[in-house]
């Protein structure tokens, strides 16, 4: 038998039309796509690895390699789309330089801190880190060691890292990168609604009349739900959107209302907005006096940066009482906002009043369905809290919420932010399910889940990101380990804070990376880690839709999944090792074994057999340590969330479903969360419950606009704005090494208005330096590209790892959630 | 081109029982290919920046690029410079809509365009893959910095049917 | 601009359909499916989801058979799922043979 390229492909066009007829694949086509040894292609569907949309994307595997994606045509997400980056997956585990063997930095076969990377087993490898490890728990006790993840782990992942740091090492010091991305989402939540994640989905999309989108480029950083608010856009013309961002970019191209404002203002706006609205009469008063409660919130509350800071000297507030408030009615709230005129507004956010107010009545007036979307422009913020805080306000004084087009919608980042990170609970702070180790029932709650003896999770929060590479710096966190981001390249201020503490001689420093990224040459330790379908897993998206995949292709000999890596350490500790004499007493049977049994195998994490791992499947993990690793955290993990309105589904569900939306009640998932008849969890006959909080009313809150930490001055005296882009994920590591998408996009380059490069004497593509008071970083001036900055701020995105825009930036954080202002600090721009 | 590979060679001495660490002098040239760090920064160390090259033009050559598997958008072998995209044009579909391809000689958008989100077929593009820039990308003359080794399913197939006559 | 490649046949083009036809109307829509040249039908459901193929030599080619079909009186939605091209130019035909053994 002959088979040709023609017929090759046409069977693949079969197959691909009788998968969406819903009919079995007709033996000629079958036959030739998976019976012959030459042409046998399996697919399977996997969620994208990179943003928070979550699209299910299907993977073509030949001889145990992919050779192809597609966007998932049975995804409710993306329907057969895929963005660019998407449709390039297939490649991003393939660049030359993978990692496959543990590379430590040694100088005449030792290690050392100044020596060169040499590659020794990942039994040496385990040796050092144990006893690193060790050493720095012997010195200083468990706050010496920390960990940063990451919401690209899969949910399995952070919830192994999570049992590993807070009740193996029994420190809180674990955080996520999502502490960049989705903190100030979090407080938002936490603060307003006592329960986190959105309460609509991407069915909102098709629902609504209005969008507007505060701080965030869809159309270059969720692409696929770009295409659906487009389709929404050009299908039905009463559809607006409106735009909002400090500088113009591609969403702009279907704003009807496109607005450029001063950086920080956007407080101003949304105060503005609840003036309009209290000022028309257009308050739903029926809503806000059943489901809603007014409070008024602390100010001067500082910017997160350290306390010596002459700004944190200055802050009145920046203590422990940041996040307080204090309740007040209606009218109190209603003369509050009532100083955000438009006139005010106008003046302060350089946005034309009428522009203002055309936004302002897409909340006002009752008839028009409003959804908002934000992601980095309102998280990145050192008022991230209460940007989100005060767009649930405009939302909740109309009672536009929770209904199918009426939303207030903070998109994620990253493909499981919501997931690993959110709903895990990977935070320093947090615990799954929205828990917290302050309160002591929760800390009860996981110990007895976890079947460890009480006092087992230390209460004290640990460091939070920044706080991490500080710590680092002063010498207090000395044994760091770094797994599935990229921090060197992605944290702020490079040159004061991250760079001089992984360097810093007191510290040992481990990153896993499939790469060889930024962060791993600032290592002591790299680990070379299997990525995405090279491991079986579970993501999270924005819209709380839990989806799994398993491993389709082995990994790079050497190379092992973040999984492997944690629990495999764990077997280098025993109980004696890490806890006093005093906890183990108070469970003498844990005696002598390792983290690993009590935490793992011993656990409920161990009890499903490896009988239940499908027997045509690869699962490398589970298979090395004798268990279905998998199910068993995702099962441990999902007891946390069931019956407390975050429930999961059965894991084995997750593999037939194109994911579900939790919570998942009787089977069923949810769609809009706190409205009787969509959300089980709401109380018969309330209309709207709010149930995060005891008494089921939301929060509507009085905060003001503050400046920003940095504004320009006369010698810094223009705005940087740092960013992603469409062709690149996140820093990089995975899309620069596909030859289309580094071409696409290859170099960083600073976006500028031509007047103030002519001001400078510059011309596109000139060689300039941009410079703060912490570093400087040089790349070329791009005046007419996509971006287009209004005079007077420039944008420059982090992709590129040869040239480190956060060596510019500043790490102010929001005091309330500690995520970093990438979005706003004071530069200046020479020609080199 | 070293096809030395170090991870085999630090397998290979697990097994022979080697509980000592040892040393193994990857020298510079080793460094360029495998298991090396700072692959996108050209082995520059973090506190130093290597001068930013030229912005590379955009490739012009109307070259069509051959996909690596099928449903890979295509990328653009033109320069789309102040083509306008947006809710009242689209510069793009006045050469590759069914309509124009004739006059303009430009291939025309796949069928598959035509499909909206429930699966419905339209007379024209859907609005949904209105903005052809979010799949559609131009390529800059820039050499990549680190080698793809993605095989598509042909060279795979072409390879073993070579391999499975040899035997 | 980009060469026009409708007049070239140094393209294979196949995209596959999914027909939805009023069930009344079926055998008269497989008919007017088969007879186009270049479309093939592969398999229709039980409730008469019609799975077919068009193979041609440029995207007009495509677009005017595909045409035809859909504007087919007996036809309630017709969804184009997949189309790929493959460039046959500098003899790649005969070097892409594949020898089942």
């Amino acid at each position: 038998m002959t088979i040709n390229r023609r017929e090759f492909i046409k069977a693949n066009a079969i197959a691909a039309a009788a998968a969406v007829a819903g009919v079995s694949v007709p033996a000629v086509a079958s036959n030739l796509i998976t019976s012959s040894d030459i042409t046998k292609l399996k697919w399977d569907k996997a969620p994208c690895r990179f943003c928070g949309t979550g699209c299910s994307v299907n993977v073509g595997v030949m001889d145990g390699k992919v050779v192809a994606t597609h966007g998932d045509i049975k995804s409710p997400v993306n329907k057969g789309l895929n963005c660019v980056k998407g449709y390039f997956l297939s490649k991003i585990m393939y660049g030359k330089d993978r990692l496959t063997t543990p590379l430590l930095r040694m100088t005449d076969g030792k290690y050392d801190k100044e020596g060169e990377f040499t590659p020794i087993s990942w039994d040496q490898a385990f040796n050092v880190m144990a006893e690193k490890a060790k050493d720095a728990l012997k010195k200083d006790g468990p706050e010496a060691l920390g960990m940063f993840g990451s919401g690209q782990w899969t949910v399995q992942e952070g919830y192994a890292a999570v049992k590993l740091m807070k009740a193996g090492f029994r420190t809180n010091n674990i955080d996520p990168n999502a502490r960049h991305c989705m903190a100030s989402a979090v407080g938002g939540f936490m603060r307003t609604f006592g329960i986190d994640e959105p309460m609509g989905c991407y069915d909102d999309l098709e629902a609504a009349d209005a969008f507007v989108l505060w701080g965030s480029n869809m159309a270059e950083m969720h692409p696929i739900l770009w295409t659906r608010l487009t389709d929404r856009r050009l299908s039905a013309p009463h559809v607006k959107v409106a735009v909002l961002s400090t500088f113009e970019h591609r969403s702009f191209d279907l704003a009807d209302n496109g607005m450029i404002f001063t950086p920080q203002t956007d407080l101003a706006i949304l105060n503005f907005i609840a003036n309009y609205i209290i000022k028309t009469d257009r308050v739903n008063k029926d809503f806000v006096s059943k489901h809603t409660n007014f409070r008024l919130g602390e100010t001067d509350i500082g910017y997160g940066l350290r306390p010596e800071h002459p700004l944190e000297q200055a802050a009145k507030n920046n203590g422990k009482t940041a996040g307080s408030s204090t309740p007040i009615d209606f009218d109190e709230y209603a003369k509050f906002v009532s100083t955000y005129t438009v006139e005010y507004v106008a003046k302060l956010s350089g946005v034309p009043e009428h522009k203002l107010e055309a936004l302002a009545e897409l909340y006002a007036d009752p008839k028009i369905k409003v959804t908002s979307f934000w992601t980095m422009g309102f998280n990145q913020h050192t008022r991230g809290v209460w940007a989100n805080n005060l767009v649930y306000n405009i939302h909740l004084l109309t009672g536009k919420i929770s209904t199918p087009g009426n939303s207030p919608f903070s998109l994620t980042g990253q493909p499981s932010a919501c997931g690993t990170a959110r709903e895990v609970g990977t935070f320093s702070h947090r615990l799954p399910a929205d828990m917290v180790v302050k309160n002591p029932k929760h800390r009860a709650i996981a110990e007895k889940i976890w079947d460890l003896p009480e006092g087992t999770v230390p209460p004290k929060p640990g460091y939070h990101a920044a706080l991490q590479n500080r710590m680092l710096k002063d010498g207090k966190l000395n044994f760091y380990w770094v797994q599935c981001n990229n921090n060197m390249q992605a944290a702020a201020n490079i040159n004061e804070e991250g760079y001089p503490g992984y360097r810093n001689p007191k510290n040992f420093i481990v990153v896993s990376d499939p790469y060889p990224t930024v962060t791993a040459q600032a290592a002591d330790l790299i680990l070379p880690t299997a990525m995405w379908v090279e491991k079986e897993g579970v993501y999270g998206n924005a819209e709380r839709r839990t989806q799994s995949w398993y491993q389709m292709v082995e990994a790079p000999t050497g190379a092992k999944s973040d999984l492997w890596q944690l629990v495999e350490f764990s077997k280098r500790f025993k109980v004696e090792d890490v806890w006093p004499e005093e906890l183990i007493a108070k469970k003498p049977e844990v005696r002598g074994k390792t983290l690993f049994d009590v935490l793992y195998k011993d656990s409920s994490v161990g009890k499903f057999s490896l009988d239940e791992v499908p027997e045509d499947r690869l699962n490398d993990d589970a298979r090395d340590f004798g268990f279905y690793i998998q199910k068993g955290l995702f099962e441990e993990y999902a007891t946390f969330g069931r019956g407390h309105a975050h429930d999961l589904a059965p894991y084995d569900r997750y593999h037939k479903e194109r994911g579900l939306r939790w919570p998942v009640v009787n089977g069923k998932e949810t769609k809009w969360r706190f409205k009787e008849g969509s959300d089980p969890y709401v109380k018969p006959g309330s209309g709207w419950d709010f149930y995060g909080k005891k008494d089921g009313r939301a929060i509507i809150f009085a905060l003001p606009y503050e400046p920003a930490a940095e504004s320009p001055d006369e010698e810094y005296d223009l705005w940087l704005s740092t960013g992603r882009v469409l062709e690149h994920w996140h820093s990089g590591s995975m899309t620069q090494r596909v030859p289309e998408l580094y071409k696409a996009m290859p170099d960083a380059l600073v976006y500028m208005h031509p007047d103030d490069a002519k001001k400078r004497g510059m011309r596109r593509g000139d060689l300039v330096k941009l410079i703060s008071r912490r570093g400087e970083v040089q790349t070329r001036v791009e005046t007419r590209g996509r971006n287009k900055p209004p005079i007077g701020l420039v944008f420059m995105p982090w992709f590129d790892a040869s040239r480190l825009v956060n060596k510019v930036t500043l790490d102010a954080t929001d005091p309330l959630s500690k995520q970093t202002d990438f979005k706003k600090c004071a530069i200046k721009i020479v020609k080199v | 081109m070293k096809k030395f590979n170090l991870a085999v060679i630090a397998s290979l001495l697990v097994l022979t029982v080697s509980p000592m660490m040892y040393s193994l002098n990857a020298n510079a040239a080793d460094k360029e290919t495998v298991n090396t760090v700072a692959t996108l920064r050209d082995h520059t160390p973090i506190n130093v920046q290597k001068e930013p090259n030229a912005i590379p033009q955009v490739i012009n050559k109307d070259i069509k690029q051959g996909r690596n598997y099928p449903m890979q958008p295509p990328v653009i072998p033109h320069t789309t410079r102040s083509y306008e995209v947006n809710k009242n044009n689209n510069k793009c579909m006045s050469c590759h809509s069914r309509h124009r391809t004739e006059k303009s000689q430009a291939p025309m958008v796949s069928v598959t365009h035509y499909m909206d989100r429930d699966g419905n077929f339209l007379a024209d593009v859907s609005p949904r893959r209105y903005f052809c820039n979010q799949c559609h990308v131009t390529q800059l003359d820039a050499e990549p910095l680190v080698e793809n080794t993605f095989t598509d399913m042909h060279s795979l197939m072409k390879k073993k049917a070579v391999t499975s006559e040899k035997h | 601009m980009t060469k026009n490649t409708d007049s070239t046949t140094c393209e294979y083009h196949v995209a596959s359909f999914v027909a939805y036809p009023i069930l009344a109307q079926l055998d008269e829509v497989k008919q007017a499916i088969t007879n186009i040249e270049g479309a093939e039908i592969h398999v229709t459901s039980a409730e008469g989801k019609i799975v077919f193929t068009m193979e041609g030599n440029s995207y007009r080619d495509i677009g005017t058979k595909m045409d035809i079909i859909r504007v087919h009186k007996g036809i309630i939605n017709l969804s184009p799922v997949y189309h790929q091209i493959l460039d046959e130019t500098d003899n790649e035909k005969n070097e892409d043979q594949y020898t089942e053994l």
